[in-house]
């Protein structure tokens, strides 16, 4: 999950950040999958243990991430850096849909999370047209994603007590929504920039 | 039996025998208002519910009153990696709302429950905004109101919005030692 960092130089942002577009993952891209998969930095907030091979990685793209009903690459510049993906449910719950996300720590402070939700908010309704709430659920102690969500707009609902168990450790999560009819931000043109 | 003794509070596994018991509160509108249940509109569908959903459910016992049943309370455990949570629910027939009994019974299940299914450490109750009753019973118990989750589910037909409560098996509940 992203972390905002402490304000940087200004020589430092010297990228252009603003280029975000996401796309699906194929094995072709297990090199750049490497970068994020293989970073403690990473996953220390997320289900998975990091991994140490370019076949774990495949089998991860293989088996996970290209049969997964709504999975993307998180691309800069055309240039996956981390991914972002929506689970659905069914019957009773198809009503609502959990957004999760993560990106290389290299990229980490520069508003790239917060633009990825944003698109995957302003298209995730159309797509799915049964959609009605979009959810995430952050640690507690992970204040960088807290503000990604707020910034995008989503609306903090409560913390959930001891209700996931991250690394066999079960942990307070804050629970943040995103109702289709909430009030629209504004997708600025930059948003669409080739 | 002395006409001064109270009546028996108890918590049961169902019987086939509770069916015209039952129909006295899982047939009332105003009793199943709160549940996921269709209200029930004979002994029949009563006998098959018993059957075919009470009787072989982990986890669901009648409330009695000197043995017969006017309520229910079920703990549904998750499965898998979610088994460390589990959801109650509870219901009682309106003849005896507002009689603390509620709040009695439930609070004897959540502490039976911690000991019967000992992997769960969170128990959770969603419960309507407009159910107060029902908030006051947790609210008693020691449960604690987290939030209110916007548009989370389909209950019958409807999009909802709940309140989430849970108590944490690490939750001292007030009243016992």
């Amino acid at each position: 999950m992203e972390k905002i960092q402490a304000k940087p130089d200004k020589k430092e942002i010297d990228g252009d950040y603003s280029n975000v577009s996401l796309r699906p993952l194929d094995p072709s891209d297990v090199d750049d999958v490497m970068v994020w998969v293989t970073d403690d930095k990473v996953s220390k907030y997320c289900s998975w243990d990091t991994y140490t091979s370019k076949d774990e990685a495949m089998n991860l793209i293989v088996d996970v991430i290209v049969p997964h009903p709504w999975f993307r690459a998180i691309c800069l510049k055309g240039r996956p850096i981390g991914a972002i993906l929506v689970k659905p449910n069914k019957g009773n719950e198809s009503c609502r849909a959990e957004v999760g996300y993560h990106l290389a720590s290299k990229y980490w402070g520069k508003g790239i999370a917060t633009r990825a939700v944003k698109l995957v908010a302003s298209t995730i309704f159309i797509e799915w047209p049964h959609l009605e709430r979009l959810e995430a659920l952050v640690d507690v102690d992970n204040m960088g994603s807290q503000r990604v969500l707020e910034k995008v707009g989503f609306k903090k609902e409560g913390v959930l007590r001891k209700y996931y168990l991250l690394k066999r450790r079960p942990i307070d999560m804050v629970m943040f929504s995103l109702l289709s009819s909430d009030p629209q931000f504004e997708i600025s043109n930059e948003l669409y920039r080739a | 039996m002395s006409a001064n003794s109270s009546p028996s509070i108890t918590l049961r596994p169902f019987r086939l025998t509770d069916a015209p018991d039952m129909m006295l509160w899982a047939g009332d509108d105003q009793v199943t208002r709160t549940l996921r249940w269709k209200t029930l509109t004979s002994i029949e569908e009563a006998l098959t519910f018993i059957e075919e959903v009470c009787i072989p459910h982990p986890w669901r016992r009648s409330i009695c009153i000197d043995d017969r049943s006017i309520g229910f309370v079920s703990i549904f455990q998750g499965s898998g990696e979610d088994r460390r949570k589990a959801d109650i629910g509870y219901a009682i027939a309106a003849k005896y709302w507002g009689q603390g009994i509620t709040t009695k019974v439930v609070k004897i299940a959540v502490s039976n429950v911690f000991i019967d299914l000992p992997d769960v450490v969170r128990l959770q109750a969603f419960v309507y905004v407009d159910n107060l009753a029902s908030q006051r019973v947790l609210e008693k118990i020691g449960f604690m109101k987290e939030g209110l989750l916007r548009k989370y589910a389909y209950i019958k037909g409807n999009i909802r919005d709940l309140l989430v409560y849970s108590i944490l098996s690490t939750d001292a509940i007030p009243g016992t030692s």
